[in-house]
């Protein structure tokens, strides 16, 4: 059955409002943007053919508000709505409010999403599928545990079944530690939680993080894209994402590929959505379902060459998902955020009084930024996705390299530097990731030496005037060069060259 | 023009000395922290430049606030306090008379006591914004003259949360 759609509403804000606008254009279709007040001057609002503003800029009273989202559609007329990521983009109620609503929601059914949105029921729907989890067991029984132990190997895990962050949890790597970390786990479980149940996994020390990205339609059909390595996390948050895994060969892929598909299937899976596995020692496990497009889903475009917004909105209007096409070469991605590296990660704001973006073959930047905007503490602080293509992955690595290094933006603390510096590092280099990489080897993460000179001087050419002035609204990207009203060396009357060389 | 400055990176670090020796058409002189660094420099019409130091190719541009230059060198962003232009503000062996808030956000937890005395790397206050947690500590020895917020209290960017005192010897 078809339905072609007229007007989308995007219900999100920044790069991916833009992101989704761009393809529904392409589509020929009208756009609607929502906004709350912190972003009346947002790129998202200028993009799209209408905009409504939702509410303040707290997200709960404006983008995380069904019932004002839901307004701003009927009123404009909208016949769909997409999520975008995050916000509401994973929330059965408000899936199931557009449909309520006899729109068209761009992502999977509400029921589907409620299926594999909670953890415990996913891992029991995939256990179901044939789909491996982390191998486990439900009980305290120290010879039970025991024999477990000795099945998957150790060090295993010990965790309250109530739990959370980190109580009632044990690390155990040897038998004869065994007993006493059931006995404390669960004593500590009861004291916290009140209630004493604990269980038992294989403990994954090095795993690395690949995930598959799907697409499923109305009909009943379900393909896989590959898989994407996103092993560069710092507290389970993503930093680099790539595609191809080094550590996934044909035999692994299509296996990967094959559970994800099985899983997506034992839901009815429609739209775009990413199935995130551990792998260890050639093992792999369920992580969770991601029932929406991911931040990272450039990655799979690039390589196969296709678009999965403008996807996702022909799989809306019912027609038929297409067999891939085989991919190629390499992509890399790296998430520019507004934090800083040096502190922690803590969150950056400021005002973009500068911005240069790189521009050249093989590099893509998808980004809400332009010169003046402003960065507040109200949203995710993702400023800007690079996304590097190379005919293998060295040279994916390398065109970041010269990317990154073309990723100027002078305002707030950004975490470009310590980007680059991962993508340079040996360990990247030679494919040796796991989730444990940023605390393994940039736990103490400092601007290098070299950098650091070149700033102070920088800081001095701008205190002398040398530099920074004459800033009008230039942006790099329309290539439009404005003539300075000064030379900068007529600012340099007081200036004594002492020195010739 | 050429002034020595002392700059500080906000945020952490230690200070810098640094001086522009000497400027040609398209070459520096610079001195950081006593060391004597020539590299390429070519300005572009947007207020940017190219920096060469060695090998090493920095597009670099910046900003100058009243107490403050915000730059990037590359991938590289660093806001330098005028470390010259704010002695007077400053309180004789304290890196800084007060504890500000680095961002807008919600205080959570209060260490600091009224009266008591700190030392380096003491934690003083706990921030939240964007849900994660931010401790703010002790930049020097120092006792705490007055806590100028309560708990639960959202605070903007730059609102004073503690004022210090001299350590006493």
């Amino acid at each position: 059955m078809k339905r072609p759609l007229k007007k989308l509403l995007i219900a999100n804000r920044g790069e991916i409002a833009l992101r989704v606008i761009r393809s529904a254009r392409l589509l020929g279709l009208k756009t609607v943007a929502v906004f709350s007040e912190a972003d009346k001057a947002s790129t998202h609002v200028a993009a799209a053919d209408e905009a409504r503003l939702i509410g303040p800029a707290p997200p709960a009273e404006s983008y995380l508000n069904i019932d004002a989202v839901m307004r701003a559609a009927i009123e404009t007329g909208a016949d769909a709505i997409h999520p975008g990521y995050g916000f509401l983009s994973e929330r059965p109620a408000f899936a199931r409010a557009v449909e309520a609503a006899g729109l068209i929601f761009v992502g999977p059914s509400s029921s589907s999403m409620e299926a594999v949105g909670d953890k415990v029921a996913a891992r029991r729907l995939a256990m179901d599928a044939k789909v491996p989890v982390v191998p486990g067991i439900e009980t305290a029984d120290a010879a039970s545990v025991r024999a477990f132990a000795k099945k998957v190997g150790y060090p295993i895990l010990v965790k309250a079944s109530a739990g959370g962050g980190g109580r009632g949890m044990r690390l155990v790597e040897q038998p004869d530690a065994l007993e006493a970390a059931l006995e404390s786990a669960a004593r500590e479980a009861q004291a916290a939680f009140g209630d004493g149940r604990i269980f038992v996994e294989k403990y994954l020390a090095k795993p690395r993080h690949i995930e598959v990205q799907i697409l499923g339609d109305s009909h009943g059909k379900i393909i896989a894209l590959g898989e994407r390595e996103c092993s560069i996390q710092r507290r389970h948050q993503k930093l680099i994402e790539e595609s191809p895994s080094v550590a996934v060969d044909e035999k692994l892929r299509a296996r990967l590929c094959d559970a994800a598909v099985r899983l997506a299937g034992a839901v009815g899976y429609q739209s775009a959505g990413t199935v995130e596995f551990l792998l260890q020692d050639g093992e792999f496990y369920l992580l969770e379902v991601n029932a929406r497009l991911q931040v990272e889903h450039p990655v799979t475009e690039i390589r196969f060459g296709c678009d999965l917004v403008a996807e996702q909105l022909r799989i809306a209007a019912g027609e038929h998902v297409a067999d891939p096409v085989p991919p190629r070469g390499a992509t890399i991605e790296c998430r520019i955020t507004a934090e800083d590296a040096e502190h922690d990660f803590r969150p950056a704001i400021g005002r973009v009084s500068y911005l240069h973006l790189p521009n050249a073959p093989g590099v893509r930047v998808d980004t809400f930024l332009t010169q003046g905007t402003e960065i507040g503490a109200n949203y995710d602080s993702l400023l800007a996705k690079v996304i590097c293509y190379g005919a293998n992955r060295e040279e994916a690595r390398r065109r970041m390299l010269l990317a990154l290094d073309d990723v100027v933006i002078v305002g707030l603390h950004h975490t470009t530097a310590f980007l680059r510096e991962v993508i340079a590092s040996e360990h990247f280099e030679r494919g040796e990731l796991s989730t444990h990489f940023v605390d393994d080897h940039f736990g103490k993460w400092r601007h290098d030496a070299s950098a650091e000179k070149a700033a102070l001087i920088t800081a001095a050419l701008v205190a002398a005037g040398t530099i920074g002035k004459g800033q009008s609204m230039r942006s790099s990207s329309n290539g439009k060069i404005e003539r300075r009203d000064q030379s900068p060396w007529t600012t340099l009357g007081g200036f004594q060259l002492w020195e010739r060389r | 023009m050429g002034t020595p400055l002392k700059l500080k990176r906000i945020g952490g670090g230690p200070e810098r000395d640094v001086e522009l020796t000497a400027l040609s058409d398209s070459s520096i002189i610079a001195r950081v922290d006593g060391e004597e660094i020539s590299a390429e420099l070519e300005t572009l019409s947007d207020g940017s430049a190219m920096l060469a130091i060695g090998e090493r190719r920095f597009h670099i541009s910046g900003t100058k606030r009243a107490n403050s230059i915000l730059v990037a060198a590359g991938a590289t962003s660093a806001e330098y306090q005028i470390v010259e232009a704010r002695r007077g503000a400053h309180h004789v062996g304290l890196t800084s008379p007060t504890i500000d808030a680095p961002m807008p956000g919600t205080v959570l937890k209060i260490l600091a006591k009224e009266g008591a005395r700190v030392e380096t790397n003491d934690p003083l206050i706990v921030l939240e914004a964007m849900k994660t947690e931010t401790t703010l500590s002790a930049e020097s020895p120092a006792v705490i003259k007055r806590v100028c917020v309560q708990v639960g209290q959202r605070v903007d960017h730059g609102a004073t949360l503690i004022e210090l005192a001299p350590a006493p010897e």
